[in-house]
């Protein structure tokens, strides 16, 4: 029993702070990424409410450019993460829709757990399959469509926006890995 | 085989040097000090049992082997092993087949009755009785002293079963046979040091 709360202690140590110039190029990845997907959104499917899914891409954003070497930031997490949670999230939904807080939270669960078996964990897929069990009507109607659009196409544009970005900063490289 | 002395070098890397070899590089690096700490601890196990596997006994042995015939007299065995200064020899037989192996503590045991023979419990014995060596010890021959069955490794054997043969035989040198059991050559205790240095 001590050793549980022992547990609780911490007693590591916090990893050191980043360069400036590391801060900059994140900054410049999520603007430049971001833009791209919001714009889209806000103008082209205006009125479509897949504005949701924007919070899903910033916390992809904050991966993909703030934390470039990361496992869980590499194309087969980014791509892979998304599309796996967001099938999995229209499937909990049509299955579900009755009982919306189960739904819910078996998304979640199940998408981590997919993401686990298929080795492609991208927190923010989490997000994508919640997305599609708590989103709005007109994401329930989009069935499994919400794979390509808005989740796949976003996700293309972000990847090509992290490649093209994060290989002009000198001192960093992306991806380490695609497959 | 435990590693627990290599260990102590790895453990002495803290924390804090993790921490500042973090600062060195570029980027963020989504692990904490301690996931490295145990990386690089299991990794380094590792490697140093795969280059303990990768190693093998005919890559470190020593060929030209100084041996003995198994009815060399005891006055031939002795003289090879003072002129050579070495403390043990192989015995092997027309086929080059070790057959035994001989060293100072054979001698020891040949040359009297003692249960527990040593250098300072014979020079004792000649201390008090001004009879060291049996009258008959003169005149037998390699194979009555040796120390047989001998313990031997294959040419293919890894440094660590070298290691481990060394550690439980209790044995200082250990003869190298090929596919044949013929005798390919010898390792001793400070070949294996070198081999990891």
């Amino acid at each position: 029993m001590i050793s549980y709360f022992k547990k609780m202690s911490g007693g590591g140590q916090c990893p050191p702070r980043v360069r400036p110039s590391e801060i900059f190029w994140s900054w410049i990845g999520a603007f430049l990424g971001i833009t791209p997907v919001a714009f889209l959104n806000y103008n082209l499917f205006a009125g479509s409410d897949f504005v949701y899914i924007i919070g899903s891409f910033g916390a992809s954003a904050v991966l993909i450019y703030g934390a470039v070497r990361s496992p869980l930031a590499q194309p087969r997490n980014l791509v892979g993460g998304h599309i796996l949670s967001a099938f999995i999230g229209v499937a909990s939904y049509k299955l579900f829709y009755p009982c919306p807080w189960f739904a819910a939270a078996f998304s979640v669960a199940t998408a981590i757990a997919f993401m686990h078996l298929t080795q492609t964990l991208h927190p923010p897929g989490g997000a994508t399959a919640l997305i599609a069990v708590i989103g709005s009507q007109k994401i329930h109607a989009l069935g499994f469509w919400y794979i390509l659009i808005p989740v796949g196409v976003g996700v293309i544009i972000m990847l090509t926006v992290a490649l093209i970005v994060n290989n002009m900063a000198k001192t960093r490289k992306y991806p380490e890995f695609w497959i | 085989m435990n590693f627990s002395l290599l260990n102590e070098c790895v453990q002495t890397l803290t924390d804090e040097d993790v921490l500042e070899a973090m600062k060195k590089i570029p980027g963020y690096l989504d692990i904490t000090p301690s996931d490295f700490l145990q990386i690089y601890q299991i990794a380094f196990d590792h490697a140093v049992s795969r280059i303990k596997t990768a190693i093998k006994a005919n890559q470190i042995m020593t060929r030209q082997v100084i041996v003995v015939g198994e009815d060399a007299p005891l006055v031939e065995v002795a003289t090879q092993m003072a002129e050579n200064d070495i403390s043990g020899l192989p015995v092997v037989n027309k086929d080059r087949i070790v057959v035994g192996v001989i060293s100072e503590k054979d001698f020891l045991k040949g040359m009297n009755d003692l249960k527990t023979p040593s250098f300072m419990r014979v020079l004792l014995q000649c201390l008090d009785n001004s009879h060291c060596i049996e009258s008959s010890f003169k005149n037998l021959s390699a194979a009555e002293i040796m120390s047989s069955p001998p313990v031997t490794v294959e040419t293919t054997a890894s440094i660590l079963d070298v290691a481990s043969t060394m550690d439980r035989f209790n044995i200082n040198r250990v003869p190298v046979v090929d596919e044949n059991t013929k005798l390919a050559g010898i390792i001793a205790r400070s070949d294996l040091v070198q081999a990891m240095c």
